[in-house]
């Protein structure tokens, strides 16, 4: 049984169709990348997973429960099995790093302080943020926030970790940083991942398999391989970052040769 | 043209309901989650801090100039009719009875009620309650309660402290300046007044504190829309609770006194 089955999930926003009949099963240990173009759906479907949002049809199950149907106490208790990292890391700005780290750990475990002191020092080095702790949010650049958010994420030890745009807005360095820290978490914790992101380098360094997100479908699920190989346009298309093609709704704006915009 | 107004009205009406239905369950959950493990002392300790001491010299302000200007009013008046000795009497029974609580509860909503909603709405649009769901934490038991413990509380020791002042303001202007007895003035002060009073102030200023922390929490709770959200949280608010607390003091003023 898959750890995480997606079946037939639907969503819609009133008249607009953000997810149609999307299905993705996720194995144990497996870590599988999202890939799509901007707005296409990828951050509702996290949503949908953490039961953030209740799909309008189909499901979600997370070892065999079904999100939407559980009581808030059960929810809870699977959520502490998940460890979710948001798109722009949404730190507490009230409390520190440290304090942010151990959230989940004050609230969810009965362990002393010092206990709680080591594992969020553990955690803030995985992510190579050890020394940060004092500081507040907003005194982290963006990649910094994003690592502790990974912090937090992996404080309780959850056996699945969600990542949405965990490189979007960084630069190439830092990209490959937060490429190399998801690397290492899955090897280091043998965790379940979900990565959503646009650095087609880091995906194939992260996948077991890839998928594709195209107008509220999945129109591929498969190993980083077959993906590339994939004659789909729309993949070949994605793969090459071409702005011609079926991706885009609308034709885009018409490519002029460099002579003519400079003659 | 009539059905369209039939359809406007039919629409509103079950807008109405529907944010009412969000409010009491809200509300209702609140009151549940009240008595939800586990108990989190530090964050009751800094609502305290930020709603009631940080509150006090707005309160005591208000207080001070309204019960003056109260009094300076009713001076003039029964001047009128030589019966300058029933100021301190009515000035009394209006400080206990409506002005301490009811200024208490407007000055409060402005000062904390805002606060709450700007803050719960910052957290909604940069999805730091939605942090806290993934981190298994309810945003009710985390975010509602404190401040509504906080504010049931402090409100009605505020509104003593109002009345207390309100005495005060009052005493400067009828002894002060118009030149009453001090003696006096400190006995008629109490005459309309029976315990009673006292209590119905502080049920009153219980009421109001509920209102206060549950629409700025709500108001900041349903955020929406970015920066300008997070700008009308506040403002809606302010106006939503001021409104509330005017018009359950009626119900409540002929429900006690009868
Ligand atoms: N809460 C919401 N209410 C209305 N529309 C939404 C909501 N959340 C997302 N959408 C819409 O769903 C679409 C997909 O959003 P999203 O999943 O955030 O895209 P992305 O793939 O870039 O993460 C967007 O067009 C957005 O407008
Ligand atoms: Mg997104």
């Amino acid at each position: 049984m898959a750890l995480i089955d997606v079946v037939n999930l639907s969503k819609a926003f009133g008249p607009k169709v953000v997810l149609s009949n999307v299905n993705l099963q996720v194995q144990e240990g497996e870590s599988l990348v999202v890939l799509g173009g901007s707005g296409t759906g990828k951050t509702v479907l996290l949503r949908n997973i953490m039961g953030l949002l209740t799909p309008d049809a189909g499901h979600v199950a997370i070892e065999g429960k079904i999100i939407a149907q559980l009581k808030r106490e059960e929810l809870f208790k699977v959520r502490q099995s998940i460890g979710m990292c948001f798109q722009m890391a949404a730190l507490f700005d009230s409390m520190t790093v440290f304090e942010n780290v151990a959230f989940g750990l004050r609230r969810h475990l009965e362990i002393s302080e010092e206990e709680v002191r080591s594992r969020v020092d553990e955690c803030l080095s995985m992510v190579g943020m050890k020394g940060t702790d004092k500081l507040k949010p907003a005194e982290l650049s963006g990649g910094m926030k994003r690592r502790v958010g990974f912090a937090r994420a992996i404080a309780l030890k959850p056996k699945i970790l969600l990542f949405d745009e965990p490189t979007t807005g960084l630069d190439p360095v830092m990209t490959d940083v937060i490429g190399r820290v998801i690397l290492d978490l899955k090897h280091e914790l043998g965790v379940t991942t979900i990565t959503i992101t646009h650095d087609l380098k880091s995906a194939f360094e992260i996948a077991d398999r890839i998928a594709l997100l195209f107008r509220g479908e999945c129109i591929a699920c498969e190993p980083p391989d077959a993906f590339k190989a994939n004659p789909h346009p729309v993949i070949q298309q994605f793969l090459r970052g071409d702005a011609d093609g079926p991706f885009l709704q609308d034709p885009p704006p018409p490519k002029r040769k460099s002579q003519e915009a400079h003659p | 043209m009539v059905l369209t107004f039939i359809d406007k009205t039919g629409a509103s009406v079950l807008s109405a309901l529907d944010t009412a239905g969000d409010f009491a369950t809200l509300a209702g959950r609140t009151f549940v989650a009240i008595f939800k493990r586990p108990f989190d002392g530090k964050n009751l300790l800094n609502q305290f801090q930020a709603v009631g001491v940080h509150s006090l010299p707005v309160v005591i302000l208000t207080s001070v100039a309204v019960s003056m200007v109260f009094a300076v009013q009713l001076a003039f008046g029964f001047r009128q009719f030589q019966a300058e000795g029933l100021a301190a009497q009515v000035e009394g029974l209006a400080i206990v009875r409506e002005l301490g609580p009811v200024i208490t509860g407007l000055m409060l909503s402005g000062r904390i009620g805002s606060a709450m909603a700007a803050e719960l709405g910052t957290m909604q649009v940069t999805e730091q309650i939605d942090a806290l769901e993934c981190l298994a934490t309810d945003p009710i038991h985390y975010l509602f309660v404190p401040r509504f413990l906080a504010s049931i509380v402090v409100v009605p020791l505020l509104t003593v402290i109002s009345i207390y002042v309100g005495f005060w303001g009052g005493y400067m202007i009828l002894v002060g300046v118009e030149g009453q007895s001090a003696f006096v003035y400190s006995h008629e002060f109490y005459k309309l007044l029976a315990f009673r009073d006292l209590r119905i102030a502080l049920y009153k200023a219980l009421v109001f504190g509920m209102i206060i922390a549950l629409v700025g929490c709500w108001k900041g709770y349903r955020t929406q829309g970015g920066a300008e959200g997070v700008g009308n949280a506040p403002t809606s608010s302010v106006v939503t609770s001021s409104l509330w607390i005017l018009i359950s003091d009626f119900f409540l003023t002929k429900l006690l006194l009868v």
